[in-house]
């Protein structure tokens, strides 16, 4: 039984077997601290299901806005370890393509100040990004249909199910930024003169 | 039926009672007072048309131990469960005070009374032979064991992720992952880079301190975590963790005031924290002044910065004199050499006119900057400076106004003990001079271990499980985190 978190738009959490037993989803781009506990408890009762079920975490590590994403990621991390059980680390944007059929895709998702995430698919294999860039940019990217990505629990636990069925490894649980934080050092500044 | 804690005022009411309940072996007038007003004794009525039965629970502070000093019931109200009800309130009270078991005596000819405690789960551990006098009767030596409640808790408010766990007053574990030496380069602490190293740290972390507990996280009956005050970003890390955590154990969670945790530290020294205190907090994010008469339910802000915190000031003090981050080890080090009256730096919001707005209220943003005028203008005006001087000189500025400001709280409101918390408590001066003065003025001052005064997860543990032995209901799940949370809400619903 696995529990897939994702907070990389709203917070929604899915319990699957082979198949999406139950997602509880809050809409709400903030809140995330809020709504996860919540959200887990909610997708475990729909899908009638106690945490001692539960034998695997699978958590969305983003690119997305980060303050969000970190919280999903830290409750998955600390179930999966408060019940010694694996987690996976899953790339949202591929879980989205994994969803969609699109030939050649370029998924976008907001990324703040300006800038978009970015993934570029064929026939479902990623051949461009994960990246950062000005919408502007999308334009160069000729024949790809591009969508606006929202990624939610169910797309991340069935892209784990799927890539753990192939044998692929899923064990990098690193948050996906994309971007140094946006600070630098600073010389300190003069009071007089 | 009304219970309340008896005051000497009781006295009267009290003997009465005792006469009429302990014929030959009551105690005196004088015994009984005296055993009311110890401050460390809990003594409580029952009332109904005036008292018909109290009973009294002695606890030595930091003994993990209670007694059971005495019960009477008067004759007319016996057989109504009234013994039963007043040992329950007792206990209520020991595990509360975090005791771990209670103690009683009881006459051996005494039956009801001694299957009373045994229904309680009192088991006899010895008799006292012809311990009451005059009647020549032995004493049963009876005692309750309390299990307190193993507790994990959470602090990741600001740079520091703290993963602490006790049991009851207890410390057990008090692992610490610092993102310190990453904010070093940018000379303060940065939000982003703060929450991103929590998420990376937290796991190892928790890790830690269960291998340092040497317990199971199964094991865990709750979760605390301090949801503010803090940086958002950062709180948000440790919340989401503490409630994957709650949720995968199906243990109740706790979301605490990161700030009374500071206070409710010094109770992992010795046991117990002794109230009223007033609290001085200073670090690199808070410096604030605390009167608190009840760690969980009465703690007033007196007054805090209303601009730079201390250990902020001693970053960019640092930072003026050409220091590396973090500041205030290096300050404290080069003020070593310096004379601390050399430079006359000011005392920020201590002028007679700040008294009424700001009596408690502290500001080092002016302090800075005269610092740093003065470096300045002596740069300009091609003349060299004396760091240690210089450092010593701001130092002995900040010390200054933050114990004469505690020092003055203490006095206007009665209370004789001073604690301590925060990084900045690790500045030698501070603790010097709050030594001098606090026995100057006898003053009880409390400096909790330098591992318990920094951020520190155990200190979050702690005050997690002084709600849970108090019998406070756990937090809803729905809790998120508070930037700006106020000293007076200890537990967020």
């Amino acid at each position: 039984m696995l529990l897939a978190i994702d907070t990389s738009a709203g917070t929604s959490v899915a319990v699957l077997n082979t198949n999406v037993l139950a997602m509880a989803t809050f809409d709400d781009p903030f809140g995330h601290a809020e709504n996860v506990g919540i959200a887990i408890a909610e997708a475990m009762t729909k899908a009638g299901v106690t945490a001692s079920e539960i034998t695997a975490v699978a958590i969305g590590r983003g690119p997305a806005p980060y303050t969000g994403l970190r919280v999903g990621m830290a409750a998955g991390l600390a179930f999966a370890q408060a019940r010694g059980i694996p987690t996976y680390g899953v790339m949202v944007l591929d879980a989205v393509a994994h969803s969609m059929s699109t030939p050649k895709l370029l998924l976008h998702a907001d990324a703040k100040r300006k800038e978009v995430f970015v993934a570029g698919y064929e026939s479902g294999v990623r051949t461009f990004g994960p990246a950062v860039m000005q919408p502007e940019e999308l334009e160069s990217f000729a024949g790809y249909e591009k969508v606006q990505a929202v990624c939610d629990a169910s797309m991340v636990g069935l892209f784990t199910l799927d890539q753990l069925a192939k044998g692929a490894d899923l064990n990098d649980l690193s948050a996906l930024y994309l971007r140094s934080p946006d600070v630098s050092p600073s010389p300190g500044k003069r009071v007089s003169g | 039926m009304d219970f309340r804690g008896l005051t000497v005022d009781d006295l009267s009411s009290v003997m009465e009672l005792e006469s009429s309940v302990f014929v030959s072996d009551a105690w005196s007038s004088e015994s009984m007072r005296s055993e009311i007003e110890s401050p460390n004794n809990f003594y409580l009525g029952l009332f109904e048309d005036g008292l018909i039965g109290y009973a009294g629970l002695s606890t030595i502070p930091g003994s993990f131990s209670s007694d059971i000093q005495t019960i009477a019931v008067s004759s007319a109200a016996r057989g109504r469960g009234i013994g039963r009800a007043l040992m329950q309130e007792l206990l209520r009270k020991a595990k509360a005070q975090g005791s771990e078991q209670v103690l009683l005596e009881v006459r051996i000819d005494n039956e009801v009374a001694i299957s009373l405690y045994a229904s309680l789960g009192f088991e006899r551990i010895d008799v006292r032979k012809r311990y009451y006098q005059p009647d020549n009767v032995d004493a049963v030596i009876m005692r309750l064991r309390i299990t307190q409640p193993l507790v994990l808790g959470i602090e990741s408010t600001c740079d520091e992720t703290g993963v602490g766990i006790v049991r009851g007053n207890r410390l057990l574990a008090n692992a610490l992952h610092s993102s310190m030496d990453e904010h070093s380069k940018y000379g303060g602490v940065v939000p982003e880079v703060a929450a991103r190293a929590h998420l990376e740290a937290i796991a190892p972390t928790l890790n830690k301190a269960l291998a340092e507990a040497g317990v199971q996280m199964k094991d865990i009956d709750a979760i605390a975590v301090a949801n503010g005050p803090g940086l958002a970003g950062a709180l948000m890390v440790g919340i989401g963790a503490a409630k994957g955590l709650a949720l995968a154990n199906d243990k109740p969670i706790y979301a605490v005031n990161h700030l009374i945790g500071h206070v409710g530290a010094d109770v992992l020294e010795r046991g117990y924290v002794q109230l009223p205190t007033i609290a001085l907090l200073v670090s690199g994010g808070h410096t604030s002044l605390l009167l608190v008469r009840d760690l969980l339910g009465d703690a007033v802000l007196l007054g805090e910065t209303i601009d730079d915190a201390a250990g902020e000031a001693f970053d960019k003090v640092a930072r003026v004199l050409g220091l590396p981050y973090p500041g205030g080890p290096q300050i404290d080090k080069l003020a070593a050499t310096g004379d601390p009256k050399a430079i006359r730096f000011p005392r920020g919001l201590s002028l007679p006119k700040d008294m009424e707005k700001h009596r408690y209220d502290f500001s080092f943003s002016g302090l800075k900057t005269a610092v740093a005028r003065y470096v300045e203008k002596a740069e300009a005006d091609g003349e060299t400076i004396n760091p240690a001087d210089v450092a010593a000189s701001f130092r002995e500025a900040v010390v200054d106004v933050l114990l004469t400001k505690a020092l003055n709280a203490c006095a206007e409101f009665g209370v004789d003990r001073l604690l301590l918390g925060g990084g900045v408590v690790a500045n030698a001066r501070l603790r010097e001079v709050a030594q001098q003065r606090c026995e100057a003025a006898g003053i009880e001052l409390r400096i909790p271990r330098f591992s318990l005064c920094t951020d520190n997860g155990a200190m979050i543990a702690s005050l997690g499980a002084q709600l849970v032995m108090s019998g406070h209901a756990p937090s809803s799940l729905g809790f998120g985190a508070e930037s700006t949370l106020e000293v007076t809400v200890v537990q967020s619903p």
